[in-house]
């Protein structure tokens, strides 16, 4: 046997039944990368539904950061034919498989030619003595381990430390099964070191591993948010689960709606109190939502709507990715009313930017979305800690006692120059307003005066340009001399880049732009575009969304060039490039 | 006497809109007269209300006053009680707001208890759009029937409706206590108070002369036991087999303790001072470096 190759990136699909436990595994084989200061990207892929479907679990350990999946998988662990199936085409052609053969042979003529498969009969092995179809995963925890080149004490270490929630026979058991998983290496003699694999060392800093979804609602608890509701929905739901079980720990209110209609209204009326207040949803709850929506950017109450896109139209693939609501965001509901629309592109700006969301929203006193896609929102990744002491709480222009008590006459809806009117909340003495979506004056009377609808519509536009300075501008890389610009938002932010970077590898030198705030378009964005000759806009909607918010907003549709998807699946990083180059051979 | 304010002058409130006759004044009034009775400052009163003519009493009382959604009255009033117990929570509006566009949310309002006042000024029809008919009138059409609503049978049917009352435009003295004792049970923080004023609409709807005969006052009769939610509920049956409605205070249910203590306009959320408790949280998310 050659020498171990030596690992500093390596791709792990697990795949089998819904049920079959795949995400376990490929959190016990993160373990051990983790240890080692490797970086982590977990994704999931699952049917809509509770248990079985298939369902596949994908780890991609690398020792540069990657925010998103490799183009191949290296190993493949399948616990059934679909697995296969699934997997085979997208395997490196030395890649390794880990084969279940319990329930029939190997379908012929999927995998490739050179990939090393490892047939176990699991049956034989694990159901049968130990009863539970569960212990599988130790059982290949250990055959993973060897191929790895770890020693078994570690293996054992980690299986433990990550079952610390079991009974205690349970963990023994399932210790069991890792030995015999450690035996069938044996006798297929991949013994400690003797295994094809062996691990670089990443670097060891403080990280975590946290998904988009996670890091948006520890953002708001951190700004100060104190009121979420929401209605459950895929990708959506672990924002409602998260606020459910922390926001009562710090005084704060997490409700579970009726509906989507009623969760963006509690949290309107939490707003209006002076709490600070998040819904969170997907495409079709912000598509129930759009009246409230224009409601609050024309009765001027902050809050923070959190749009996890999933493929639509309609009910559309609900566990699958796509950004096809970006229309509907910039410009959905009724009349002209301003709004803010922020994009991260992975944990650590999901962090960051619902921290500035909630301050966004209080200093505005209106709508602001944050658009997640499925794969921001439920992919976790491993991100430096979040920077807790950079979190500043800002109120705007709340009007506190004392203030209102200095001033001759207190008018909701005052005309300002820069728009925003100082605000009272309820049980404010003398700060009594009336709040409302109609048309109203300053007093919040309502009003239907040709000249006052104009005002109020340019007061409430103004709010808009006094805030641009608080936008996020977008992330830059590459050569800044580049002619060939790439720019996206979300889900495209890692895979960008690291196209990029294989673009780079052939000749072709690009720049790149990660979009931050979608609407209104900032300045730097459109600047990036000034300063390209062309710019792919890559996109995961048929309709080339985004590029035409950019058209409208100024930038030259000429050098705008769309790499669009919709499938449901996310690119792979030479996926996206081999797109590129093509559309470059094409005549750019 | 001559008193000095030191607050600021703030919106001066509205005349209504409303047709000579209303019900809705009757309504107006009775909620004034309950706000002053018990002594409640405007500025911790937040009058919430949803669209039709109704929809505008929260212009016209000079407390903190909120135009919402139609249909969504509810939801707004649940989060603004949710998030701030101090104030006194009122929700107003018609029975097409609360009982058609809205009533996904009545349903819920009675099973979540959150202590506010919902007021339904109920005229059997939508008089701002012009008289068609509400979710609380019998209509026959050729295609099919329209049957009346009954929301506080509704609301007798969900276990954790704690009060229900129906008060009459006409019978201001009866509507005032009424309005009392709503007001009273929410800020005692005993859950959500129901009360349905019929008031009608004396343009496309004038049922002063029918319900001045259709409804069975309870608080008339000694013998009515408003704590027997059964009891209530087979009385609205049967007097809604028979075109009549119970009115006064039909259902409410013993003191409670106070078990929420939320407060979330009053939580600490100054990062500096829970920074450990946020790094606890973080700490929970550290890849473990720790090596065998």
């Amino acid at each position: 046997m050659s020498a171990p190759r030596l690992i500093d990136d390596l791709s792990l699909m697990v795949a089998g039944q819904g049920g079959d436990g795949s995400l376990t595994l490929a959190n016990l084989v993160g373990d051990l990368f983790g240890r080692r200061g490797f970086h982590l990207y977990q994704a999931r892929n699952v049917a809509s539904r509770i248990k079985g479907g298939h369902a596949a679990a994908y780890l991609r350990a690398s020792v540069t950061r990657r925010g998103c999946l490799g183009d191949r998988f290296d190993l493949l662990v399948g616990f059934d034919h679909e697995a296969i199936e699934e997997g085979g085409p997208l395997l490196a052609d030395d890649a390794h498989v880990i084969f279940d053969v319990s329930e029939g042979p190997l379908p012929d003529g999927i995998l490739p030619g050179a990939a090393n498969v490892l047939e176990v009969p699991f049956g034989r092995l694990a159901v049968r003595d130990l009863r539970r179809d569960l212990f599988k995963n130790s059982l290949t925890f250990g055959v993973i381990g060897r191929l790895l080149g770890i020693a078994d004490p570690e293996l054992e270490e980690v299986l433990r430390r990550n079952l610390t929630r079991l009974a205690g026979p349970l963990i023994e058991a399932n210790v069991q099964a890792l030995r015999r998983g450690l035996e069938y290496a044996d006798g297929a003699g991949i013994t400690t070191g003797a295994g094809p694999w062996q691990l670089d060392v990443g670097t060891s800093e403080d990280r975590l591993l946290i998904s988009g979804n996670e890091a948006a609602a520890f953002g708001f608890l951190a700004a100060g948010g104190r009121f979420f509701a929401g209605y459950p929905i895929t990708p959506a739901s672990e924002i409602l689960e998260w606020l459910t079980r922390r926001l009562p720990e710090f005084g704060g209110v997490a409700v579970q709606a009726e509906d989507e209609l009623s969760a963006l209204n509690l949290a309107l009326g939490a707003a209006m109190t002076g709490t600070r207040a998040m819904t969170a949803t997907s495409g079709p709850g912000i598509a129930l939502m759009q009246e409230g929506i224009s409601h609050a950017g024309s009765a001027e109450i902050p809050v923070v709507i959190v749009d996890c896109q999933r493929a639509g139209p309609s009910t559309g693939m609900p566990t699958k990715p796509e950004q096809g609501d970006i229309g509907m965001l910039v410009s959905g509901s009724t009349g002209d009313f301003p709004r803010i629309v922020l994009a991260a592109g992975g944990p650590a700006d999901a962090f960051e930017l619902t921290v500035l969301a909630t301050n966004l929203a209080a200093q505005f006193q209106g709508p602001v979305y944050l658009a997640l896609d499925q794969v921001v929102s439920q992919d976790a990744a491993t991100v430096d800690r979040f920077d807790l002491d950079a979190v500043q709480i800002e109120r705007g222009k709340l009007l506190v006692e004392g203030e209102l008590a200095g001033l001759d006459e207190y008018r909701r809806y005052l005309m300002t120059d820069d728009g925003i009117s100082p605000w009272a909340v309820p049980g404010t003495v003398g700060g009594q307003s009336l709040i409302t979506g109609n048309e109203r004056d300053e007093w919040g009377r309502v009003s239907t005066k040709p000249a006052n609808r104009v005002l109020m519509i340019d007061k409430r536009a103004r709010k808009l340009e006094t805030l641009t300075a608080l936008l996020p501008e977008g992330q830059r890389w590459g050569d800044p001399a580049a002619v060939i610009g790439v720019l996206g938002f979300g889900m495209q932010t890692g895979v960008m880049r690291e196209a990029g970077e294989r673009l780079g590898v052939q000749g072709m030198v690009v720049k790149g732009l990660q979009v931050r705030t979608l609407w209104p378009v900032p300045s730097d964005t459109l600047a990036f575009i000034e300063s390209c000759e062309r710019v792919y806009v890559i996109e995961h909607n048929a309709s080339a969304q985004y590029r035409r918010v950019l058209a409208g907003a100024g930038a030259p549709n000429a050098k705008l060039r769309s790499v669009l998807r919709y499938d449901g699946l996310p690119f792979r990083p030479t996926e996206l490039a081999a797109r590129i180059v093509d559309q470059e051979g094409a005549g750019g | 006497m001559t008193t000095i304010s030191l607050n600021p002058q703030t919106y001066r409130p509205a005349y209504p809109i409303w047709c000579a006759g209303c019900g809705h004044y009757g309504v107006q009034s009775a909620l004034q007269a309950a706000l002053r009775r018990i002594g409640i400052p405007d500025h911790e009163v937040m009058i919430l209300a949803g669209i039709g003519c109704s929809g505008t009493i929260q212009n016209n009382l000079g407390t903190y006053g909120y135009h919402a959604q139609h249909g969504r009255v509810l939801p707004a009033a649940t989060g603004v009680a949710l998030s701030n117990p101090a104030l006194t929570v009122v929700a107003a509006g018609g029975d097409g707001d609360g009982y058609a566009i809205g009533v996904g949310h009545l349903v819920h309002a009675f099973r979540r208890g959150t202590s506010f006042a919902y007021i339904v000024m109920n005229n059997e029809t939508y008089g701002l759009t012009k008289g068609q008919h509400s979710p609380t009138r019998a209509v026959d059409f050729p295609s099919h029937v329209e049957a009346p609503l009954d929301a506080i049978a509704l609301g007798l049917s969900i276990g954790t409706t704690s009060f229900v009352a129906r008060g009459y435009s006409g019978w201001f003295d009866q509507l005032v206590e009424l309005t009392v004792q709503a007001l009273s049970h929410t800020r005692a923080k005993q859950g959500f108070a129901f009360l349905e004023v019929i008031s009608p609409c004396v343009t496309y709807q004038d049922s002063y002369p029918r319900w001045e005969h259709a409804l069975y006052d309870v608080d008339a009769d000694p013998s009515y036991d408003s704590t027997d939610r059964a009891a209530a509920f087979e009385l609205s049956t049967r007097l809604q087999t028979e075109g009549r409605l119970p009115a006064g205070l039909i259902y409410r249910a013993a003191p409670t303790p106070i078990l929420n203590t939320s407060d979330p306009v009053q939580s600490e959320i100054d990062p500096s001072n829970l920074i450990d408790r946020y790094h606890e949280i973080m700490d929970g998310y550290a890849v473990r470096t720790d090596r065998a």
